[in-house]
């Protein structure tokens, strides 16, 4: 419980601050669509032997970007190519996991996380994660929110767009991975969007989002882990419910304030 | 002769997937220290042009700013666009907003100079503000502040009176024409209002794909030429309802 705990207020701190520019840039789909295609990243890992989140994080970065390219080269809009790549990919990583032989646990806890079986070695890679996003987001924070903010105008003022987004993208994908331990692939989203979008229903600023968002997105996280503990429920499941209901209620606390 | 503040030539524009050209052959100058409109009807490529001269599209021809290659001359350009890339509703306050386009400057820079230019456009009383609770004019103004925050010598505004009502458009343009007087700057607008364009712009660039006119209001916007522009059987009414003529 210990390290699910320190994991899994490292990871919901990591995933919801990336959250507020997935939020900024209104990509929400964008996050979920990397999450479940990292399954066939998943497959692949345990098929060679290779480590199935280092694979996943692999898988992760190279669908980031291949995204901008089928829609350069397809002229779709991103939606589309969103709803193509999701089922796409996830089944692609299923059929992959036919081929192992035998019953495939870690199947489920890639799916839905977990948490509980979260090792030291794990604790020490999304450590390493915090502390390179958190470099990353600090030297080129104003860089970051620009280019998700506003793009056009970041481009004219001198931002080489591109290249920010090819730095967002990796970090996305990978901090994503990193989600997918604590609450799995299908409920990833709840800890990259929920907070973010429960926090910008009373935020007056961008200093506001940045300091409450991973402040809720913990507390959801820890109170998740506890009720899973105490009532003999899965964690990620817990961890996703707990984050959507502070939303249900920023919303309703929002109309009566209002 | 002096050099302009803006000088196009040739300027043919092509979007990819599209048979036809949104520009061609388009020339004209603007003088340093003055207003220019470009005018036309919707799909004309008003915005094509600005959009160009900005790098956001790719074209034919030249285009010079001061004299120079208009690739070296981004940091003395401002803008404000026609519509928002933004989502309006996120809780970013007026000063967050500007202090982006500072993203290198020291924060007690930032904070100064955001201050300056926004007691400039009279709107220092809404720094702390969200973006999401400004009123239309309002926020027109903080467009224009965020255009002046680098201190630009050209300024682009791309139908700055979008969105704003009779009262506020003209106290917009009031503004605009203070600035190119105390700041010295060169602004063009592309607009659809005849009677601002007959006000306050010094001169007058009618585009429908083409070059159709390029000259002083008074003297180019013609029945002839309105109808040449927008269709016939149109009415043009010249400058008889125009709200308060300044020339």
């Amino acid at each position: 419980m210990q390290r699910a705990i320190i994991g899994g207020i490292l990871t919901a701190g990591l995933t919801s601050w990336i959250g507020i520019l997935v939020v900024l840039r209104r990509s929400s789909f964008f996050g979920d669509a990397i999450a479940h295609a990292s399954l066939t990243g998943v497959a692949l890992g345990l098929l060679f032997n290779v480590n199935p989140i280092l694979a996943a994080t692999i898988y992760a970065i190279f669908i980031s970007f291949m995204l901008p390219y089928l829609q350069k080269h397809s002229e779709l809009p991103i939606d589309s190519l969103l709803g193509f790549l999701l089922p796409f990919s996830m089944a692609i990583g299923v059929i992959l996991l036919a081929f192992i032989p035998g019953y495939q646990p870690e199947l489920i806890s890639f799916l839905f996380g977990s948490v509980l079986a979260i090792g030291w070695t794990d604790i020490y890679i999304i450590a390493s994660l915090v502390v390179v996003a958190t470099i990353t987001m600090l030297v080129l924070k104003r860089k970051l929110i620009f280019a998700s903010f506003d793009s056009e105008y970041a481009k004219i003022s001198g931002i080489k767009v591109e290249k920010i987004d090819i730095l967002y993208h990796i970090l996305l994908a990978t901090i994503i991975v990193a989600g997918i331990k604590l609450v799995g692939i299908v409920l990833v989203n709840a800890l990259l969007v929920i907070p973010a979008s429960t926090v910008r229903l009373f935020a007056n600023s961008l200093k506001q989002m940045f300091i409450l968002t991973p402040i809720l997105a913990i507390f959801a996280t820890v109170v998740g882990l506890v009720l899973s503990y105490l009532l003999n429920i899965p964690p990620g499941p817990a961890i996703a419910v707990m984050s959507g209901t502070m939303f249900l209620l920023g919303v309703f606390v929002k109309k009566i304030v209002a | 002769m002096k050099t302009p503040a803006l000088s196009i030539e040739n300027l043919t524009i092509r979007y990819p997937g599209y048979k036809h050209t949104a520009i061609k052959s388009v020339s004209f100058t603007v003088k340093k220290n003055s207003i220019a409109a470009l005018i036309g009807p919707n799909g004309s490529g008003k915005t094509t042009i600005i959009k160009a001269i900005l790098g956001l599209v790719d074209y034919e021809g030249a285009i010079k700013v001061f004299g120079e290659p208009v690739n070296k001359m981004y940091k003395k350009i401002g803008y404000v666009p026609q519509k928002f890339n933004f989502d309006q509703t996120f809780p970013i306050s007026v000063y967050d907003f500007m202090s982006l386009v500072l993203y290198a400057k020291p924060k007690n820079q930032t904070i100064r100079q955001i201050n300056k230019v926004l007691k400039y456009v009279e709107a220092s009383d809404i720094i702390n503000q969200r973006l999401s609770d400004l009123s239309g004019g309002q926020l027109q103004r903080v467009l224009l502040a965020r255009a002046l925050v680098h201190d630009p010598e050209l300024l682009l505004l791309d139908e700055p009176e979008a969105g704003v009502d009779v009262g506020g458009e003209q106290t917009f343009y009031d503004l605009l024409e203070k600035l190119v007087e105390d700041k010295k700057i060169t602004a063009i607008v592309a607009s659809h209002e005849l009677d601002i364009v007959y006000a306050y712009a010094n001169q007058v660039v009618c585009i429908n794909k083409r070059m159709f006119c390029e000259g002083v209001p008074n003297e180019v916007l013609t029945q002839e030429m309105f109808e040449q522009l927008y269709g016939r059987g149109l009415k043009f009414y010249g400058h008889t309802h125009i709200r308060h003529h300044k020339k």
